[in-house]
C-alpha cells in the first residue's frame, strides 16, 4: 500500500510539473510575457525594464522558469493590475467559498446517490426503480443551469423560501446556510442523477455476480447481502468516477456561480475573463488543474482502501 | 411419475425431489428447464448428476436451493428435505435452510468468493448469519475448517483476501465455507471443472473424505463421465432438461441402456484409445427448448431412433430393479443398428440457426424427417457394415499421414534453446529502472515437429506450454532462442517475408466466443487472412470462403451470419476454416476443444484429423486435456514450469512414462470406468504449481515429486533416453535409461551445444 501511495504521488509531481510548463508557456507568450501580465498593457517602458531586471527576466527561458516556479510555489502567482491585487490574495479570497460549495454538494449529491443507486440496483426494472430512472435521467440531460432556474422559480419566486442570490454570503452562519441551499441544490441534482446512474449499474453487476450468489446461498438477508458484499464493491468503482468528475464539479460551479452572484472563483474567473486579466485566469487554471490531479490521487486512494486487490498488489 | 431410483432401506433419505418442474419465462417464450426430475439423495451418498451444458443439471441445483434468476420459476413437483417441501417455504424460512441445511459450492472458485472481505470473515459468515455466533467463536470454528479442508497454514490465510489465493485454494475455502455450519446436504455444481487435473483430482479426494467424515449427503453435478465413475455411488443422465437414464454407477458403466448416454460415454476419447481411429460422435446439436416438436428429444440423433420415436415422449421405465431408462428401445434390447458413420468424407451441411425453416421437410417435421435431413441416411434398420459412400468407419486408420511412421517425416518446426521471461516490475512503477524479478514462462526448450505429425503439448496451467504455442505461431518473440520453420528463422524475418511466413503458420484459439469478431459476418472473418495477405482477387476470395465453409461442415448461408448465431462448435469450426483459409503448413491449437460439450468435441477432434489427412497439416495441439491430446498425437511433450520434462512417441510416453509428472498426471485424469477409477492411487500429484517467478533450484518439480531426493535440489536432471525417441529428464526415472540416441533435436544435457541441424 505504501509503495503505491508513493507510486501515485510520484506519478502526481510529474503531471503538475508537465501542467506548471504549460501554464508557464502561456505566460510567455502573452503579448509582453510575464512582465505585461504583471503590470498590464498600459505600463511605462521604464516601468516594464526595471521590473524585467528585477525579476530576472532576461535569464534564459529555463532560469525564468525555475524563477517563476519558485515564486508559485512560494504562492507568488503574479499581481491582478485590474484588481489591485496579488493573485494569491485574490484565490485565497474566493477559492475558500468554493471548496465550501462544492465540497457540500458533492457530499450531499454521495449521501443521496449511494443508497438511491443502491436500492434501484437491487429493484432493478421494478415499477419503483423505473419511475426513479426516469426522474434522474430528467436531473441528468437538463443543463445545470436550467435546473438552477427552476429551483429558483419554486423555491424563491413561488414559495419565497430561500434567497434567489448569494450576494450576502458571508454575513453570518445563519444567513449563509440559507444563503448557500439553491446554489447547493443545483450543483447537487446533476451530481445526483450521473452518480446515481453509476452506482445503481455497478450494484446490478454485482447482485449477478457470483460473489454475491455465494452470498445468498450462505443464507444472507437482503439487507446484509446488500451492506457486506455489494456496497463495497459498487462504492469501490463510485469514488474513482466521483475524484474524476471533481474538476468538472468545480467548473459547472462556475456558471451556478455566475447565476446565483455567489462570490466564488466561477465569479472571479468569469469577470477575469472580461477584463483580460490573464494572470487571475491563470492561477484559476492552476488552481483547476492542482482540483484534478488532487481528484484522481484521492480517487486512486480511495480505489485501494476500498478494494484489497488494488492494495494488496 | 415420481417413482424413484433404488432406495437403500440401510439409510435416510436426506433429499427428494418428485417431478421438479422450472420454467424460465423469456419475453417472448417459456423454456421448461427441468421437466418431470425426480431424484433422493440418501444420507453419506453421493449422487451424480451428468449431462451437457444446457441440459437443466444446474438448473436442477439451483431450483432446490431456490436460487433461480428471476426469470426462473419452479412451477411443479416437490422438493422434500426430511419432512419439509422446501418448494412452499417462504422466502425467509428459505434463507435458515440456505447455507444451514443445505450449502452449494459452484464451478468458478475465482468469482465465487467475495474480492473485498478476507477468507476468515467469508468462511466464518454463515455461523454468524444461522447461529449469530459471536465474531470470536466464529472465527475460531472458521479456521478449524480451514485447517479441516487442508489450507496450509490456516492461520496466516485467515486475513488474506481471496486474490491472493491459488484457485485450488479458493475452492478449499469454499468448501470450508459451505460446510461451516454442517449441512446436511452439499450441492456441487462443477467444483472442479475449472481447475488444473491435478487439483481436481484433491479437491474430489478432500469432498470424498468430508462426506465420509461428516456423512453427508452430495448431489455432484458434472459434464465429466470420468469424475462420475470415479466418485458416485449412483447417477442421475439428463438430456434437454429431462432425466434419461438413472441407475447406480457401476451398473452404468457395466451396461448403459439409454442410446444417449451411451452415446456420451463412447465419444469421450479415451486414454487407452489408439490415435489412428476416429472417434464416434453424436451428430447434430441438443434441441432448441423453446422449440420442441414432441416426441423422444434425442430421436433426431440417435442411431437407435425408429418411427414410433417420433410421436410420444419415452418416460422412464425401470427396466432392472433399480436402473431406469426413458427410452421405447433402450440399447441392448434390440439389435444393435450399424454405428453411425462419424465425420469421414466432408460432411453434410449442418442447419444453421433458422435454417430449417427453409427446408421443405421442415413443414411437416415428423422426426423421421428431420432425423434424415441431419444424417443423411434412412432409418431402415441397415446392414452392420460401412455406409456406401465409401469413407472409412470407425475403426479404420485415418489417412497415411498417420498410419506412415511418423518418425520419418522430414522436419517441420525446429525449437532451439528457447527463452521467454516476463518482467515483473516494483518499485515506483514510473517507467523505468531494471525490473526486479521475472516469470520465467519458457525455460530454455528444444525440441522439433515432423511434417504431417501432430505434436501435443501437455501440462498444468501456469507451465508455459501456451507461450511456447504463441511463440511457435509468431504472435510473441520469445527472449532467447530460435523458432525454425522449413528451415527459415521465423523470428528473422522482415517485411513481405515476414507476411508471407505468417502464411505458414496459423494460430486457433481457445474460446470460440471470444476469438470471433461479433460485429463481423462470418463470410467476412474467414476472408480477412486472404485480404490481408492479398491473395486472389475478389472473387477468387468469396469462393475461396465458400469452399472453406464446406469443409467445415457448414451451409454457404453461414456466410452471411454473425458469429453469435452459432453454437460454440460451429464457432470452433468457423475459427478452424479461418486458420486453414492460407493454406497453412502448421496449425498451432491452443485448447482447441476445451470450451466444448464432450459430443461436440468429439466432432471438432474427427474434423481436425479429417483436415490433417486431406492437406497434410502440421498441429501443434497444447492441452491441459491428456486424452485429448491422446487422441490427436503422434507425439507429446510434457512441460513442468517452464521446462519439458519427457518427450516422445505418445503411445511410449502414455503407456512408459519415465517422469513421475507425466505419471502423476496420466494417473489423475478421471477415467469413465468405476473399476479403474475407484482402484487408483489418491492424488497422484501433491500440492500446487509453484511460483514461476522463483522456480525451485535443480528439478523444478521437486517440491510435489514423490521420488525426490536430495540429488534433486542440487543438479538439474540431464535429459536421457528410454526408446526410440523418447526423452525425460529425471534423476530417478521410472524406467532404467537406454543408450540410444536421441532424437533430433533434442539435447541431452543443457551445457552441451546442439549435434545437428
Ligand atoms: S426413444 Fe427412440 S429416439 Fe429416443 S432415445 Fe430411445 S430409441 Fe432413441
Ligand atoms: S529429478 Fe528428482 S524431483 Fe525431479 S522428477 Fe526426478 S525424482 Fe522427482
Amino acid at each position: 500500500m505504501i509503495a503505491y501511495v508513493i507510486r501515485r504521488l510520484g506519478q502526481a509531481v510529474i503531471v503538475m510539473f508537465i501542467v506548471s510548463v504549460v501554464v508557464f508557456g502561456i505566460l510567455h507568450l502573452l503579448p509582453g510575457g510575464l512582465v505585461r501580465a504583471q503590470l498590464g498593457p498600459r505600463a511605462t517602458p521604464l516601468a516594464v525594464h526595471d521590473l524585467t531586471v528585477q525579476e530576472g527576466l532576461n535569464k534564459p527561458l529555463v532560469v525564468q522558469y525555475g524563477i517563476w516556479a519558485w515564486h508559485a510555489l512560494q504562492g507568488n502567482l503574479g499581481f491582478s493590475y485590474k484588481l489591485n491585487q496579488s493573485v494569491a490574495s485574490l484565490l485565497g479570497e474566493y477559492l475558500p467559498r468554493d471548496l465550501l460549495l462544492v465540497g457540500v454538494s458533492l457530499l450531499f449529491a454521495i449521501a443521496i446517490a449511494v443508497p438511491l443507486g443502491i436500492w434501484q440496483g437491487y429493484r432493478r426494472n421494478r415499477p419503483d426503480d423505473n419511475a426513479l430512472s426516469t426522474i434522474m435521467l430528467i436531473f441528468y440531460s437538463a443543463p445545470s443551469f436550467l435546473l438552477a432556474v427552476c429551483l429558483i422559480v419554486v423555491f424563491n419566486i413561488w414559495t419565497n423560501l430561500l434567497p434567489s442570490t448569494a450576494t450576502n454570503f458571508g454575513a453570518n452562519v445563519g444567513t449563509d446556510v440559507r444563503v448557500l441551499a439553491l446554489p447547493v441544490m443545483a450543483l447537487c441534482l446533476g451530481n445526483v442523477s450521473y452518480f446515481s446512474r453509476y452506482v445503481r449499474s455497478a450494484t446490478i453487476d454485482n447482485l449477478l455476480s457470483d460473489h454475491v450468489r455465494t452470498a445468498i446461498a450462505k443464507g444472507a438477508a437482503p439487507r446484509r447481502m446488500l451492506a457486506r458484499h455489494v456496497l463495497r464493491n459498487s462504492l469501490s468503482s463510485t469514488v474513482t468516477l466521483v475524484g474524476l468528475t471533481l474538476p468538472y464539479v468545480l467548473s459547472g460551479s462556475l456558471v451556478i456561480e455566475a447565476l446565483f452572484n455567489f462570490p466564488g472563483m466561477g465569479l472571479l474567473f468569469w469577470n477575469a475573463a472580461q477584463d483580460r486579466d490573464f494572470p487571475v485566469l491563470l492561477g484559476v487554471v492552476l488552481v483547476v488543474t492542482v482540483a484534478t490531479v488532487v481528484g484522481n490521487l484521492l480517487a486512486d486512494l480511495g480505489y485501494a482502501a476500498l478494494d484489497p486487490r488494488v492494495r494488496l498488489r | 411419475m415420481s417413482q424413484d431410483v433404488m432406495t437403500d432401506p440401510g439409510k435416510r433419505p436426506v433429499l427428494q425431489v418428485q417431478n421438479l418442474r422450472t420454467e424460465f419465462r423469456l419475453r417472448s417464450s417459456t423454456v421448461v428447464a427441468v421437466d418431470d426430475v425426480s431424484l433422493t439423495v440418501h444420507e453419506g451418498e453421493c449422487l451424480g448428476l451428468v449431462g451437457e451444458s444446457g441440459c437443466g443439471k444446474s438448473t436442477t441445483g439451483l431450483s432446490i436451493m431456490r436460487l433461480l434468476p428471476r426469470i426462473g420459476h419452479i412451477t411443479g413437483g416437490k422438493v422434500l428435505l426430511g419432512e419439509r417441501d422446501l418448494t412452499t417455504l417462504s422466502e425467509a424460512e428459505m434463507r435458515k435452510v440456505r447455507g444451514n441445511d443445505v450449502a452449494m459450492i459452484f464451478q468458478d472458485p475465482m468469482t465465487s468468493l467475495n474480492p473485498t472481505s478476507t477468507i476468515g470473515v467469508q468462511v466464518a459468515e454463515p455461523l454468524r448469519i444461522h447461529f449469530g455466533t459471536h465474531r470470536k467463536a466464529a472465527a475460531k470454528r472458521a479456521l478449524e475448517m480451514l485447517d479441516l479442508v487442508g489450507v496450509p497454514n490456516p492461520r496466516e490465510r485467515m486475513d488474506d483476501y481471496p486474490h491472493q489465493l491459488s484457485g485450488g485454494l479458493r475452492q478449499r475455502v469454499m468448501i470450508a465455507m459451505a460446510l461451516t455450519a454442517q449441512p446436511k446436504l452439499l450441492i456441487a455444481d462443477e467444483p472442479t471443472t475449472a481447475l488444473d487435473v491435478t487439483i481436481q483430482a484433491q479437491i474430489l479426494d478432500l469432498l470424498d473424505r468430508l462426506r465420509e467424515e461428516l456423512s453427508m449427503a452430495v448431489l455432484l453435478i458434472t459434464h465429466d463421465m470420468g469424475v462420475i465413475a470415479g466418485r458416485t455411488d449412483r447417477v442421475m443422465v439428463m438430456y434437454a432438461a429431462k432425466a434419461v437414464e438413472s441407475t447406480s454407477t457401476a451398473e452404468l458403466f457395466e451396461d448403459t441402456r439409454h442410446p444417449y448416454a451411451k452415446a456420451l460415454l463412447e465419444s469421450v476419447p479415451q486414454l487407452t484409445a489408439s490415435s489412428s481411429t476416429l472417434l464416434p460422435t453424436i451428430p447434430g446439436q441438443p434441441p432448441d427448448l423453446t422449440n420442441l416438436t414432441g416426441g423422444c428429444r434425442f430421436a433426431p440423433r440417435c442411431r437407435h431412433a425408429k418411427p414410433d420415436c417420433g410421436t410420444a415422449e419415452p418416460t422412464l421405465e425401470e427396466l432392472e430393479a433399480g436402473h431406469l431408462v426413458a427410452c421405447f428401445h433402450p440399447v441392448g434390447s434390440e439389435p444393435e443398428p450399424a454405428a453411425d458413420a462419424p465425420e469421414l468424407a466432408a460432411p453434410a451441411p449442418e442447419p444453421v440457426a433458422d435454417e430449417a425453416a427453409d427446408e421443405p421437410a421442415a413443414e411437416l417435421p415428423t422426426v423421421v424427417q428431420r432425423v434424415q435431413a441431419v444424417l443423411g441416411i434412412t432409418l431402415e434398420p441397415r446392414p452392420a457394415e460401412p455406409p456406401p459412400a465409401g469413407p472409412p468407419a470407425a475403426a479404420e486408420p485415418v489417412g497415411a499421414q498417420a498410419a506412415a511412421d511418423p518418425m520419418s517425416a522430414p522436419v517441420l518446426v525446429e525449437i532451439e534453446r528457447l527463452f521467454k521471461e516476463y518482467p515483473v516490475r516494483r518499485g515506483l512503477g514510473l517507467g523505468f529502472g531494471p525490473p526486479a524479478a521475472s516469470v520465467k514462462a519458457v525455460s530454455g526448450i528444444s525440441l522439433t515437429i515432423r511434417r504431417g505429425e501432430t505434436f501435443g503439448l501437455a501440462g498444468e496451467s501456469g507451465c508455459g506450454k501456451t507461450t511456447l504455442g504463441r511463440i511457435v505461431a509468431g504472435h510473441e518473440h520469445p527472449t532467447a532462442g530460435t523458432v525454425r520453420i522449413d528451415g527459415k528463422e521465423i523470428l528473422r524475418l522482415h517485411g513481405a517475408e515476414l507476411r508471407r511466413g505468417r502464411r505458414q503458420q496459423q494460430l486457433m484459439f481457445q474460446d470460440p466466443y471470444a476469438s470471433l469478431n461479433p460485429r463481423m459476418r462470418v463470410g467476412a472473418i474467414i476472408r480477412e487472412p486472404l485480404m490481408v495477405q492479398g491473395s486472389g482477387n475478389r472473387r477468387q476470395q468469396w469462393e475461396r470462403v465458400a469452399e472453406l465453409l464446406g469443409e467445415i461442415g457448414l451451409s454457404r448461408r453461414a456466410m452471411d451470419l454473425y458469429p453469435h448465431e452459432f453454437s460454440g462448435g460451429q464457432r470452433q469450426r468457423i475459427g478452424l476454416a479461418r486458420a486453414l483459409a492460407l493454406n497453412p503448413g502448421l496449425i498451432v491449437a491452443d485448447e482447441p476443444v476445451s470450451a466444448l460439450d464432450v459430443s461436440i468435441q468429439s466432432q471438432i477432434l474427427n474434423l481436425m484429423k479429417r483436415l490433417q489427412r486431406d492437406h497434410g497439416l502440421t498441429y501443434m495441439v497444447v492441452s491441459h486435456d491428456l486424452s485429448v491430446l491422446r487422441y490427436l498425437s503422434d507425439t507429446i511433450g510434457v512441460m513442468y514450469l517452464g521446462k519439458l520434462v519427457e518427450y516422445g512417441p505418445a503411445d511410449d510416453v502414455y503407456d512408459a512414462p519415465a517422469h513421475p509428472y507425466t505419471h502423476g498426471l496420466i494417473q489423475t485424469i478421471p477415467v469413465p470406468d468405476p473399476k479403474i477409477e475407484r482402484t487408483k492411487e489418491k492424488a497422484a500429484v501433491r500440492g500446487e504449481l509453484p511460483s514461476p517467478v522463483h522456480p525451485p533450484s535443480g528439478c523444478r518439480f521437486r517440491t510435489r515429486c514423490p521420488l525426490a531426493q536430495e540429488l534433486c535440489a542440487q543438479q538439474e536432471p540431464p535429459m536421457q533416453v528410454f526408446g526410440p525417441g523418447h526423452v525425460a529428464a529425471c534423476h530417478f526415472p521410472l524406467q532404467p535409461p537406454t543408450t540410444l540416441e536421441p532424437p533430433p533435436g533434442v539435447q541431452l544435457a543443457m551445457t552441451d551445444p546442439r549435434g545437428d541441424a
